[in-house]
């Protein structure tokens, strides 16, 4: 993952025009990906393109032929401000929020870990590791436990601590809220692995750089600013592009949090309405189309990553 | 002074880690308290904190594991069987692929890595309506094989994507020392650079392992018998059944899929880190 | 039942490897028909068939089909429409499914089941099947799923919670009750926000309507028409001034909060009875937690009240039962249908307070308590969602559950109102 931006200098000339002759070789290596990939991804896009065209239902499932419809599909969710747009723009928003603390939070915990001692470290290794081993579906389950709204230790502290009486006090129920807890489930999980991998990369910056900094007057934060991010500069953009990618996708944990309580309607993100208008609601062929749609806005976000990794592979 | 004040910043930066690790650790202890606890005491106003030994109870795993309407032990089997595969698969299929994409120069060559990336963008919801055609059309529903084919490809983009990374963090002059030195191109390979990406496969291995152990959707669309269920399955259906009755019951369902979990992090914690460092080292 | 035993008698006489190789046999092909012992799967959801009934299910079919199994697969209403749409159409289909009454529709248009002829629907109980629910597994004047059993809601309540108070014989006494009776610690009537069943009662006998179809085939959603909005109104003041229960919460394990004591009147369906009723400390590790020993004790039922008294129009709740069109074996499972509908199955559903499947068989259920004297009444006047194949869409978007989330969040109810009916009339005419 981290390693990708930092590739090394391609091989002398001659070792390539070496390498091509037995053009064949990488092809035979090649192929046990193109099989797996080919039938059960290729077919499938292949598939869904189709299916983005047609009119496809639960009827078609059971064998009845598909209608094709042209463009219908994609007028219909591309005209849906309340369905689909909102929805979308929801994910972004929802995206970039965790995108952002997740980044701020792991750069911070990654750079405590430099600062605290040993023991220190270890124990937040443990920690760390402990939030990002949980499964998914699981980390759901435990947060919707601890929010629930009749029994759930948040309400029991709160009525504790402030008197009031907080037993049934949904917090599901607001979207903001539901969206403060999904982002809490989604950064808690998220954050071991940027923290992790950033610590990682800051290890690596050599210690005499940083004390002569010191030496030279640099504040922490200018230390910071002017060695420590540049070091890990690259780190740091494949995190945001696997993080975009992932958060955009973040389907688990709302599927399961809806399922606990809270108005699907206010807060569904783009994979669970897609999930709905497929599987629950039988519309295949507008599934199909909105799976389309986002892929292409998805390229879009990210090509300039992808043309400047080419690049670099191509030096 | 600065002793003082030295002393000082650091008692306060002990604090921080401690924060971090109560944040980061608190779900995961009461998932194991509450699974510990009677249900009279973990609703309403008379909650326990801590399973001490007067409340402590092992009843809620009694239900979690000899419910019937939830099967345990095939879920166990089920999991561990689709996660292995999955690992195995994804990392010699993706290891070998990685190597060709960044050992060869050949015509295709962009585009595939191109395609790679790609992939990974399409979301899962979209496909799964065809993912189970196919599988139904090979009669591989509700078997191991089936549900490991989906996961395989899931997972090989990214897979081989994060080793093409790890391969291009070994310098090729060590393998063409070794060539000069009499090895022939692939023992050089296998001698040098390989113990060299150990690091890599594993962290590569950990993403796969995730992903197969916590996927859930296509699991629900592929193996629907009860026999057929994965542990998510498993915990989810019980989760249906038992939901707001027995919290007790479901904290102790969640701590059974996580242990595998917490048990294969805690394995290759050490050699993850190194993965990690190594992957960032500059080239 | 002479057709079983001609069937279970042909069954015996086929050899074993035929047996096995029904286990394989390939997806779609409900017309290559087989015989000899085979392996019937019955999708039954949630635990509303007693377990008294599935013994008897398995434990007949086996006797009838020797050398054949029959296996109960339990599955469970939270996303039911997802799991069947594939699993239905997939090469290894149960063979005999249980859907909500309202969602039948969805599947029927799109072929899901196999068509029940008319000689069979004749010796199935014909006529004498509940006709509301006959017609909800019908399409295009075929039958496809016929009723397995009807539930209307019953409203619970135990004297040891009531004290003096008197019990409600109006819908506006009912409302005026549950708001009067509301503490911190005991809802006057228990309504999780997104059980909107319970709601339609409301709007019914006020005058309202959910959707009606007009002459020339459009439909026109009422929930803001005078008579709606008159009852959401008493619907948002039970929900908000009479009721703890979360307003996001879905109607299930209702007995939880009843056994804690803190519930005075809980509308649920009438099988909740056997759950309040459970031993608090079950032995089964599947069982669920109940409170025979407290309120389970003198549990009461009674039929919602009408504007006007007597029994209020509610929502017929229930299922039907269809047989799957890809099913491997079509004979074994039309083997355990006949007994699913058959009048000594029934007559089990009925004695475990469900409304039994065939009218003739009403009186089989048990009237000496006040709760199966309640279900019955309830039943007889109870009345069904708009019957549009699309009425299944409107369930699926969870339209109705994220409206009454809203009132049940004190929304402004009119604004709720005419959102709902747009977004149903989007859907029931598109």
């Amino acid at each position: 993952m981290s390693s990708t931006l930092l590739d090394p200098p391609a091989p002398p000339r001659q070792l390539i025009r070496q390498k091509r002759r037995r053009s064949y070789l990488p092809w035979l290596l090649l192929s046990a990906t193109m099989v797996i990939l080919g039938v059960m991804t290729g077919y499938p896009v292949v598939r869904l393109l189709v299916m983005s065209f047609q009119e496809y239902e639960r009827a078609q499932l059971m064998g009845v032929p598909a209608e094709w419809v042209g463009f219908d599909n994609y007028a219909a969710v591309l005209t849906d401000v309340e369905g689909f747009w909102t929805v979308f723009a929801r994910s972004f928003a929802l995206m970039i929020v965790l995108v952002v603390i997740t980044m701020v939070l792991g750069m911070l915990v990654a750079l405590l870990m430099i600062r605290v001692g040993k023991r220190m470290r270890l124990l937040m290794s443990v920690g760390l590791l402990l939030a990002w081993a949980m499964p998914t579906l699981a980390a759901t389950t435990v947060w919707g436990w601890v929010f629930d709204t009749q029994y759930g230790v948040v309400n029991n502290l709160l009525t504790a601590i402030t008197g009031d009486r907080w037993f049934g006090y949904s917090w599901l129920i607001n979207p903001l809220s539901f969206f403060v807890i999904l982002t809490c489930i989604v950064v808690w999980g998220a954050v071991p692995f940027v923290a992790f991998t950033l610590y990682a990369g800051l290890t690596q910056v050599p210690e005499e750089v940083m004390e002569a900094a010191q030496l030279d007057g640099a504040s922490a934060f200018q230390r910071f600013r002017l060695i420590q991010v540049p070091y890990v500069r690259g780190i740091i953009t494949v995190l945001v592009v696997l993080s975009m990618i992932w958060d955009l996708k973040v389907f688990t944990q709302v599927f399961v949090l809806q399922d606990i309580g809270g108005d699907r309607e206010l807060t569904n993100t783009i994979g669970v309405y897609i999930y709905q208008t497929g599987m629950a609601q039988g519309h295949y062929g507008m599934a199909s189309a909105i799976g389309v749609i986002f892929v292409v806005v998805m390229l879009t976000i990210a090509y300039p990553y992808v043309r400047r990794t080419l690049r670099e592979d191509e030096q | 002074m600065i002793k003082i004040r030295k002393r000082l910043a650091d008692t306060g930066f002990g604090v921080l880690a401690l924060v971090v690790f109560a944040v980061a650790a608190f779900p995961v202890y009461w998932m194991v308290s509450t699974s510990f606890l009677p249900n009279n005491r973990i609703r309403g106003e008379n909650l326990a904190f801590f399973p001490t030994p007067d409340v402590f109870t092992l009843d809620n795993y009694r239900t979690a594991m000899f419910n019937a309407r939830a099967p345990f032990p095939p879920a166990v089997l089920n999991s561990i069987s689709v996660t292995f595969l999955t690992l195995v698969i994804a990392l010699v299929v993706g290891f070998v692929a990685a190597l060709a994409l960044t050992r060869f120069q050949f015509k295709g060559r962009r585009t595939f890595i191109v395609l790679i990336l790609v992939v990974q963008m399409i979301p899962g919801e979209a496909m799964i309506i065809s993912m189970y055609r196919i599988i139904d059309g090979w009669q591989l529903l509700n078997t191991i094989i089936g549900l490991t084919l989906v996961y395989a490809a899931g997972v090989l983009p990214f897979t081989i994507w994060t080793l093409r990374g790890f391969v291009n963090g070994v310098p090729k002059e060590l393998e063409e020392a070794a060539m000069i030195d009499g090895c022939s191109p692939a023992g050089a390979f296998w001698r040098v650079t390989f113990p060299l990406l150990a690091p890599g496969l594993v962290a590569t291995g950990v993403f796969a392992f995730i992903q197969a152990w916590n996927e859930f959707v296509t699991a629900l669309v592929i193996m629907q018998r009860p026999d057929a269920m994965t542990l998510t399955l498993w915990l989810r259906t019980f989760l249906q059944a038992t939901q707001a009755t027995n919290w007790g019951a479901v904290m102790a369902g969640s701590v059974l899929i996580a242990i595998p979990a917490v048990v294969f992090f805690l394995i290759v914690q050490g050699r993850m880190t190194g993965g990690l460092v190594s992957g960032a080292v500059k080239g | 039942m002479n057709r079983n035993r001609l069937v279970g008698a042909a069954a015996s006489a086929i050899t074993l490897t035929l047996a096995l190789s029904a286990c394989g046999n390939a997806g779609g092909a409900a017309t290559a028909e087989e015989t000899g012992p085979g392996e019937v799967r019955v999708w039954l959801v949630g635990t509303d068939t007693p377990p008294e009934a599935r013994d008897y299910l398995k434990k007949t079919f086996e006797e009838q089909n020797e050398g054949s199994t029959l296996v109960i697969e339990e599955q469970a209403w939270d996303g039911l429409v997802d799991k069947y749409t594939t699993a239905l159409a997939g090469s290894d289909a149960p063979d005999v499914v249980e859907i909500g009454n309202t969602q039948a529709a969805a599947f029927t248009e799109a072929g899901y089941f196999r068509e029940i002829t008319g000689d069979e629907f004749e010796s199935l109980g014909g006529d004498d099947l509940l006709p509301g629910f006959v017609e909800a597994g019908d399409w295009e004047g075929k039958h496809y799923a016929l009723p397995y059993y009807s539930g209307s809601r019953v409203v619970f309540y135990s004297e040891q919670v009531l004290g003096d108070t008197e019990v409600p014989t109006t819908l506006d006494e009912y409302v005026e009750t549950a708001v009067d009776l509301k503490t911190d610690d005991l809802s006057g009537v228990y309504w999780p926000g997104q059980d909107w069943y319970n709601a339609l009662p409301f709007i019914w006998e006020n005058g309202g309507y959910v959707a009606e179809q007009a002459e020339d085939g459009t439909w026109d959603a009422g929930f803001s028409s005078e008579g709606g909005l008159a009852g959401l109104e008493q619907i948002q003041t039970i929900m908000t001034e009479g009721n703890n229960a979360p307003a996001d919460a879905q109607e299930t394990d209702l007995q939880v909060p009843f056994c804690e004591g803190k519930v005075a009147f809980l509308s649920a369906p009438s099988w909740i009875q056997w759950s309040i009723n459970a031993p608090e400390e079950p032995e089964e590790p599947e069982g669920v937690p109940g409170c025979a020993s407290t309120y389970g004790k003198d549990l009461e039922g009674m039929a919602l009240p009408g504007k006007d008294g007597g029994a209020a129009q509610v929502f017929a709740g229930g299922s039907n039962i269809a047989i799957a069109q890809k099913s491997a074996r079509p004979d074994l499972a039309m083997s355990a249908y006949e007994i699913l509908l058959s009048d000594e199955y029934q007559t089990i559903l009925a004695g475990n307070g469900l409304i039994p499947a065939k009218t003739s068989l009403f009186e089989q259920v048990d009237q000496e308590t006040s709760i199966g004297k309640a279900a019955v009444e309830a039943a007889a006047n109870a009345k069904l969602t708009p019957a549009s194949p699309k009425w299944a869409d409107v369930e699926s978007k969870m339209l109705l559950q994220s409206a009454f989330t809203k009132i049940a969040s004190g929304d402004d109810v009119k604004a709720v109102a005419e959102q709902l009916d747009a977004d149903i009339e989007e859907i029931l005419n598109s």
